[in-house]
């Protein structure tokens, strides 16, 4: 199996939340990211630095992890992200 | 040969700025065009190689401003030009932000290599601005050039191995090509400044292709990113 890069672990975890209606929960997410779960604290934080997810806890449904309008755009230009990265050799 | 040249090319300096101004104009490009694919990615690659534009702007910017200096104030020459302080200052600049161009332009596609070392990037900005000033306290320009040389030659040499083995795989690989003519030309570049009485002819051939080298960078960037 191909080693992803950092690029494509946080659009996969974006997409796993944006295809669940833009939420999910915690453990799920974990889950499905197929990451350990000391790097996935690591993205976790990281995305909620950048601004890409937030999170919010609720009485009914527990803690849940959102995405971000930053977070959709993401998603959107992450094709040209990759595209560009990979044409320049960065 | 010379009356030829002076037919053909009667303004050296007029040339030199629109020469100037179209590759500051397109190193801008790049760096703006490109930040907002760096302020959602936050890659590094991204960051060295928007920065690379930058320093290639200003580097160019202070060659002009060198070269107006030069044309408008009357010296007989870099080392008489040396002696003032505007004179001393800019061809500071002037090698500083080159050799940081040249620098980021590399680190932009060796990063990965170096990952983790925090401090080779503030090491190499105090290196080269030691080198600056210590090129113009012994007077000498040629302890720069070397380091360039140094670094073009790391780039060519990484460029064509990067080449070797894109093109095994069955992918382009043509911006280390482009890379490869970019630091050429811009050897070039430097003679026109170091060599006294530089051929117009060659001078002008040697703008015309850093021209389109700068032109073909701007329309790949502009093609993946945009203008917006």
């Amino acid at each position: 199996m191909v080693k992803r890069d950092k690029l494509e672990i946080i659009k996969d975890i974006l997409k796993i939340i944006k295809e669940n209606h833009g939420h999910m929960k915690m453990t799920p997410l974990l889950r499905k990211s197929n990451l350990s779960s000391k790097r996935f604290a690591d993205y976790k934080t990281d995305l909620l630095d950048r601004e890409m997810i937030f999170e919010t806890e609720d009485k009914k449904k527990g803690r849940q992890i959102l995405i971000t309008p930053k977070g959709m755009e993401f998603l959107e230009k992450y094709r040209a992200i990759v595209h560009f990265v990979e044409e320049f050799d960065l | 040969m010379a009356l030829i040249e002076q037919i053909l090319f009667p303004n050296t300096f007029g040339m030199e700025l629109v020469y100037s101004f179209v590759i500051i104009f397109c190193s801008l490009i790049v760096y703006f065009s490109t930040k907002k694919m760096y302020d959602i990615s936050k890659h590094p690659g991204i960051r060295y190689f928007r920065i690379s534009f930058l320093f290639f702007a200003l580097a160019y910017f202070f060659k002009s401003f060198i070269s107006f200096l030069l044309v408008f104030s009357g010296f007989r020459g870099l080392i008489e030009f040396l002696s003032v302080f505007p004179g001393v200052t800019t061809v500071f600049l002037f090698m500083y932000t080159s050799t940081m161009a040249i620098f980021y332009l590399l680190y932009s596609i060796v990063w990965k290599k170096t990952a983790g070392e925090k401090f080779l990037i503030p090491l190499v900005h105090a290196l080269v601005l030691v080198i600056s000033f210590g090129s113009l306290l012994i007077r000498s320009a040629w302890v720069i050039i070397l380091l360039q040389i140094l670094l073009f030659s790391f780039i060519a040499i990484y460029n064509y191995a990067s080449y070797r083995k894109l093109s095994q795989k069955k992918k382009t690989g043509s911006i280390h090509v482009i890379y490869l003519f970019l630091f050429l030309f811009w050897m070039l570049n430097l003679s026109d400044i170091l060599i006294a009485n530089f051929s117009p002819f060659f001078e002008f051939l040697i703008s015309l292709v850093s021209i389109g080298i700068f032109l073909i960078i701007l329309y790949k960037v502009t093609k993946n990113v945009g203008l917006n």
